[in-house]
């Protein structure tokens, strides 16, 4: 027989009362901030990074409802597109480059500019990140962090068994290295045998032969420039490049080559400053390989830019915007984003952050180092095959052209050209 | 074909139907109404969704075929110009040569390659119910695990290459799935690895129902067994040959998870198949307009493959009906 007092039975009653008071009184002051957030990010140091986020929403008082769609990020439009037709979208997800403008137009996203204006944001962030997170004119997305995608691992063993000693500066000086390593019996170049791999190669070299034809045939697709002497060099070098792959990769990622770029049996790593965590990742040591930019022909290293962000969708609860205040807010801090970069490796989309700090590497310094002396000469490029520079329809074709220059040697340069040309008037 | 052919089965059932709540009606007289109310949305319930869904989404992507659709569906009407468009991109004119090829080589090898298996099995092997199994058992796991375990055996760099190098033979090259003009054949072979069960089982399942009189009149003749197979049997269960053909042809049009798996559409873009470019434009393009007017392609592809066959399976109703 349980135990009744009437004490018990008062201070019951008194609570059963207060209970829905207090919730009505709460919810006028101010509801407690909720988060629906969609992402590609659900493994790896993404998954670490984005989890880390959400840990500190959450400390600042909200509630995280993170929903990741592991795989391509076309995989994670998918889901976006099926709540959207619902009626339902997130209160943030992952977009970026123009396809925040293609969706945008889609469903309403809501203006974040004051916001952005109270942060002070805008003066740190590159403008060209800035312009596409603003289609309309005012901000409707936050850049979260940014990576370079122009970017040259040498293996150390690798170089000593090919008697290099200085990292290449430009392309002629990287040909001549390449040649080095090849004669030495290894293969010069760790790639992958994935599309965007392919196209990577080809802006990589595109923006180290000419930051300026890139802008203009790339970015602004402009036909003079796709046509341009540029553009051809740029096919004569992937080329070469093809010619210094591992002939066996299939449809595997470039990172099955670690073990042997760690070994000094392939030499070279063209990818974005991602690979440094794959490179620790499996292993190595930070003496292991030097990480800099990718060669440039003339004048100080371009930038070429990938960058992810979160689109704010309209919501109708009120929690929900409260969480998009909030998150806007915490997104914007610089130490989120220093918090955010140590875990995956990028640098902050904030150039004003510090990076002589501990949690950042010399690759991260460079990259941030680099990134800001593109912003004052104007040499910051946006990323083809990591859907930056354009909506995935015209890149999809485009990087086709260059995908299937790179397996087939028979298609001679010049061909190739007209191709691209073709691809991108067909798009 | 088949529709009318189904119609008439359907038809043929009718008269059959009443037989069932007039059994119940003798026990229960109330309940009569009810149950053959119950009976009847029991069968038309299904079938009305099914038909619904089928022939609804059919005309709805014909719908958005001729629209300006990109990341949704959108009204307006753009005429052909999706089709116009998409028939100009090298994507879908490699994927339909590659149809061709790999439609042709697919259905051919697994129909042989099965056939083999069938005959060999058909020798009343000791065991025989285990080696079935084991050549049935590629057909219990999906394409994806059949591609990927391909592409790690047919990369040079780790697979059956690699072994044959080691065990001496240095100059031993099978490279195939790297080079741009080959690597549609690698899909046969991992194809017909996964199908050849499946062919096996129909054929074996034929030779298994011949009349065993027409075996014993051919053995007093005096045939042996190369005979026996080639102007008895085999001739007898010809009709099991078109059956799989067919039904290997539809696989073979519709194939996608196994390039995606094996190949990923390279390399370059050398081992794109229709299925393969209708979700390249739907979901990575975001060009919802054109990959619509693919499937629609594929569709009347499948139906020229499936036409034949209706007809064929009607005029031999037909004859048997006459005999």
């Amino acid at each position: 027989m349980s135990h009744v007092t009437r004490r018990g039975v008062v201070a019951g009653s008194a609570a059963l009362l207060a209970a829905p008071l207090s919730g009505r009184a709460f919810a006028a002051a101010a509801v407690t901030p909720r988060l629906t957030a969609i992402s590609q990010w659900s493994a790896g140091s993404d998954g670490a990074a984005i989890t880390a986020l959400g840990r500190v929403f959450e400390q600042h008082g909200g509630i995280w409802q993170h929903n990741p769609v592991p795989g391509f990020t076309t995989e994670m439009m998918n889901k976006l597109r099926a709540e959207i037709l619902a009626g339902n979208p997130p209160a943030v997800s992952q977009l970026k480059g123009p396809e925040i403008a293609a969706w945008s137009k889609i469903y309403p996203t809501i203006n974040i500019s004051p916001w952005v204006q109270a942060a002070g944001l805008e003066p740190h962030v590159p403008a060209e990140l800035a312009a596409s997170c603003k289609p309309g004119g005012h901000w409707i997305a936050l850049p979260l962090q940014v990576y370079r995608i122009n970017t040259l691992f040498m293996s150390v063993p690798g170089m000593k068994r090919a008697g290099v000693t200085t990292p290449p500066k430009t392309w002629a000086e990287f040909n001549t290295v390449a040649a080095k390593m090849k004669a030495a019996g290894m293969t010069p170049l760790a790639n992958g045998g994935i599309r965007w791999d392919d196209g990577m190669k080809f802006e990589i070299a595109l923006a180290g032969i000419s930051p300026d034809a890139y802008r203009r045939a790339i970015m602004h697709l402009d036909t003079k420039a796709l046509r341009g002497p540029e553009v051809l060099a740029a096919f004569a070098q992937l080329r070469k490049f093809s010619s210094w792959m591992d002939p066996d990769i299939a449809a595997q990622s470039w990172a099955v080559n670690v073990p042997a770029f760690m070994k000094g049996d392939m030499g070279m790593v063209l990818m974005g400053g991602w690979a440094q965590g794959n490179l620790l990742h499996a292993g190595a040591k930070p003496a292991d390989f030097i990480s800099l930019a990718a060669p440039q022909d003339s004048g100080p290293p371009c930038f070429d830019l990938n960058a992810d962000c979160f689109i704010f969708w309209q919501q109708k609860a009120a929690d929900l915007k409260a969480g998009q205040t909030l998150f806007a807010q915490i997104m914007m801090q610089p130490a989120t984003q220093e918090m955010y970069s140590k875990i995956t490796g990028s640098i902050p989309a904030r150039t004003d952050v510090d990076l002589n700090q501990p949690g950042f590497l010399d690759g991260q310094r460079d990259s941030a180092q680099n990134l800001r002396a593109a912003i004052a000469g104007k040499r910051v490029l946006l990323s083809l095959a990591h859907n930056m520079a354009q909506p995935n329809g015209t890149t999809a074709a485009m990087i086709d052209v260059l995908t299937e220059f790179v397996h087939n040697p028979a298609i001679q340069p010049p061909d190739a050209q007209k191709r691209l040309v073709g691809a991108v008037e067909g798009a | 074909m088949p529709t009318t052919e189904g119609a008439a089965r359907v038809r043929a059932a009718g008269p059959a139907e009443p037989a069932a709540p007039r059994a119940v009606n003798r026990r229960t007289p109330g309940r009569a109404p009810v149950i053959a109310v119950l009976t009847q949305l029991a069968i038309w319930v299904p079938l009305g969704l099914t038909a619904l869904q089928v022939v609804g989404f059919t005309i709805w992507t014909t719908w958005v075929s001729f629209t300006p659709s990109t990341l949704l569906p959108e009204s307006g009407f753009v005429g052909l110009r999706n089709y116009v468009r998409v028939m100009r991109t090298p994507n879908l004119q490699i994927a339909y040569v590659n149809l061709v090829i790999f439609g042709v080589g697919f259905v051919l090898l697994t129909s042989a390659l099965g056939l083999l298996l069938a005959v060999l099995l058909d020798q009343r092997v000791r065991g025989e119910n285990v080696l079935r199994t084991i050549f049935l058992y590629p057909l219990a796991v999906s394409f994806v695990v059949t591609g990927t375990v391909w592409s790690w055996l047919l990369n040079p760099g780790i697979g059956i290459q690699r072994l044959v190098n080691n065990f001496g033979w240095t100059g031993f090259r099978f490279d195939w799935i790297v080079q741009p003009d080959r690597a549609i054949y690698t899909l046969i072979i991992a194809g017909a690895w996964q199908g050849a069960g499946f062919a096996m089982a129909l054929f074996l399942a034929g030779l298994r129902s011949v009349d065993s009189d027409l075996v014993k009149a051919a053995q007093i003749d005096g045939a042996g067994p190369w005979r026996m197979y080639r102007r008895v049997l085999l001739p007898t269960i010809w009709p099991i040959f078109i059956t799989v053909a067919a039904i290997l042809l539809q696989f073979a049009i519709k194939t996608f998870d196994l390039v995606r798996a094996l190949t990923e559409g390279g390399p370059g873009i050398s081992t794109m198949l229709p299925a393969v470019v209708v979700y390249d434009f739907m979901f990575q393009r975001s060009e919802l307009g054109r990959g619509a007017a693919v499937a629609v392609l594929m569709l009347l592809t499948l139906v020229v493959v499936v036409a034949p066959f209706g007809i064929y399976l009607r005029l031999r109703a037909r004859r048997q009906a006459r005999a």
